[in-house]
């Protein structure tokens, strides 16, 4: 909370400046109206309207890393509420004929305010379009930000299944799907520790994410076992892919935080779509690992 | 001195306890919410002086649970538990020679390697069978001790063995809706909705000795730990000790008054003792018939009337009611579901 409030220091301080020189101005310029003269519902309303756009400011600030956006966003939203606030005390004070400016702040700083308010959403729209390129790999089609894993930041397994199930519905074009095991992770979490084991899965799926194509999505299944999405891939270029794969982490020098390299492997089991639900080309591919590790005795 | 209570406080924080809250505090929770209504301060755990329930533990794990709700985490907790630690019971775990000695530290010294289940190791001549068994009453909890249990005793068996010994899973709970993280973190021989929670093995792996284990070593950690186990229950919970005597007579199961006798105490103080640990005497009888029956029918190939027999029902009408009773399930379509698990398992 104390950081927030800092990190936002200057654009909470306007904002404050601003209402104690708007509620000054009047004052100094007007007199108070009697209690009989003031309308309540206009009160009740243009104050509920400067409030919101104050729960406004303070979820933006809350939720946004400070930058150009952040602050197009908050100056349009003071502007707003710098015209509502006049608004408000337009209703408690009389100014006198002779004064305009209150008429300027009120008509002014609604239309600046929607201005800059615009100019901030549309390069919000753009910043997220440059977002939604980095993480669209890991995601696609549509975003459910509590299936996230905490420790990759890729998806798991039920949106794995989702994922699978939808591509699953263009009958006409093959789907496959590779299972990513590192070769004994067991004994790489005991030697490594739990840190720096969590490390290796992060960087690992970094690595993943880079020998992907554009419209390839992986997710960690559970554990080390992360899953790769092939779409429109038939079994042929998917075990190129898998190859490359493997690899390109076989080629992974691992450092710990002591500096010592480590190095891994994967072992991969592919499945390519075939009259399948999302729930059997899964558990094919898993099989077809289960084949590939040396060190699991093959079940029948 | 008849077995450790539910809310007895002797487990120390700073041991088992405090692996769960390492791995909850490496996510960036907060600490003090982790530890709320468990009765522990942080500058208590880390002068080494503050002791745990097993309530309190349970507490913890809910907690935790609510807190970081990742399917993951009892099986993470699991991986990082054993041999962990503990002073002489890891000592003793560290350094068993081969898994016969490794799994008498969880059926012989649970007290002090894993509090919350005990253990009952059956070996046939092919398989062997270690049941894991509720110790204090886990309640909704148990799921996640259970998936913790397993997974430890899965990794770290591995690690001693340096061999990924090929375990199949048998669980009392329903195929859970994260089937995948049972697959990758246990292995892909998985049993739900069946009535135990157990481990199963070929036979053979039980005498091949491992690498790296000290015979003296092993011997002094077993000298240590036997004091800290009690005269009359060993290293059982109070619970697990009076199931324990039921099953050993399960033939003819001693009564109420005959249970409290070694006990010095009245059927009506024993009676209110065991409701504090959250079951009565027909439950924990019940129990032991339908385990005993379960072992019998899965691993010695008896038919129900022999059961029926061993059991000392006096026809085969009463003992179909009452195991239907005990599992839900009629002994013979128990047996059809058995005979199909132990079938699949390691095809000769």
């Amino acid at each position: 909370m104390k950081q927030t409030l800092f990190l936002h220091r200057w654009p909470l301080l306007v904002l404050l400046l601003l209402a104690n020189a708007v509620l000054l101005a009047n004052l100094a310029a007007g007199e108070p109206k009697s209690w009989a003269a003031i309308t309540w519902l206009d009160i009740a309303g243009e104050g509920g309207a400067a409030f919101l756009s104050l729960l406004w400011i303070g979820l933006i600030l809350n939720s946004r890393p400070a930058g150009r956006v952040t602050r197009l966003l908050v100056a349009g939203l003071i502007a707003i509420f710098v015209a509502y606030w006049q608004d408000v005390l337009d209703e408690v004070i009389a100014l006198p004929a002779t004064v305009t400016w209150d008429h300027w702040l009120e008509s002014g700083a609604m239309p600046l305010g929607m201005i800059l308010l615009t100019l901030g959403i549309y390069h919000w729209h753009r910043e997220q379009q440059a977002i939604t390129t980095q993480l669209r790999k890991r995601e696609r089609i549509f975003r459910e930000h509590r299936r996230f894993d905490r420790l990759t930041s890729l998806n798991g397994a039920p949106y794995l299944r989702e994922q699978l199930a939808m591509e699953l519905r263009h009958r006409e074009q093959p789907v496959a799907l590779i299972m990513l095991d590192l070769h004994c992770f067991d004994h790489s979490r005991r030697l490594l520790g739990s840190a720096d084991s969590d490390r290796l899965l992060q960087e690992l799926a970094e690595l993943l994410l880079l020998n992907l194509r554009h419209n390839d999505l992986l997710c960690r299944y559970a554990g080390d076992r992360f899953a790769v999405v092939l779409p429109r891939t038939g079994h042929a270029l998917a075990q190129a892919l898998a190859d490359e794969l493997q690899q390109a982490v076989a080629s992974f020098a691992f450092k710990t935080r002591r500096g010592e390299t480590h190095h891994v492997q994967v072992m991969h089991g592919l499945s390519v779509s075939f009259e399948d639900s999302a729930d059997t080309l899964i558990d094919r591919a898993n099989h077809s690992l289960l084949q590939a590790r040396p060190d699991q005795p093959r079940v029948a | 001195m008849s077995g450790y209570l539910a809310d007895q406080a002797f487990i120390p924080a700073h041991h088992q306890p405090a692996v769960l809250i390492d791995l909850i505090h490496d996510q960036g929770i907060d600490l003090n919410r982790l530890l709320r209504h468990t009765g522990l301060f942080q500058q208590q755990i880390l002068s080494g002086e503050a002791r745990l329930s097993p309530h309190g533990w349970l507490q913890l794990i809910h907690n935790a649970r609510r807190l970081f709700p990742d399917p993951e985490l009892s099986f993470r907790y699991g991986q990082r538990l054993f041999p962990g630690h503990y002073g002489a019971i890891s000592a003793l775990l560290g350094n068993a020679g081969n898994l016969r000695d490794a799994l008498m530290v969880f059926t012989g010294f649970s007290k002090l390697a894993f509090p919350l289940l005990g253990a009952r190791l059956t070996v046939t001549d092919r398989h062997l069978c270690l049941h894991w068994l509720d110790s204090c009453g886990n309640g909704s909890e148990h799921r996640f001790v259970v998936e913790a249990a397993m997974a430890g005793l899965a990794s770290v068996t591995r690690w001693l063995s340096g061999e990924r010994l090929p375990w199949a899973f048998q669980f009392r709970h329903a195929r859970p809706s994260y089937p995948e993280q049972y697959q990758v973190h246990l292995g892909d021989t998985l049993y739900f909705d069946g009535q135990l929670d157990a481990m199963i093995l070929p036979r053979r792996y039980l005498d091949i000795p491992w690498p790296g284990a000290s015979t003296i070593a092993w011997q002094a950690a077993k000298q240590q730990c036997q004091p800290q186990l009690d005269s009359l229950a060993g290293g059982d919970s109070f619970r697990l000790y009076l199931y324990r005597q039921l099953l050993q007579n399960v033939a003819s199961p001693p009564s109420l008054q005959q249970l409290a006798n070694p006990l010095q105490c009245s059927p009506a103080t024993l009676k209110r003792r065991l409701r504090d640990q959250g079951c009565h005497y027909q439950q924990l009888l019940d129990q032991a018939r339908l385990h005993q029956a379960i072992h019998w029918l899965q691993f010695h190939d008896y038919s129900t009337d022999q059961v029926a027999r061993q059991l000392n029902f006096s026809d085969s009408t009463n003992f179909r009611r009452s195991f239907k009773r005990w599992s839900g399930l009629t002994p013979a379509a128990c047996q059809r579901a058995l005979a199909a698990t132990m079938g699949s398992l390691y095809p000769a």
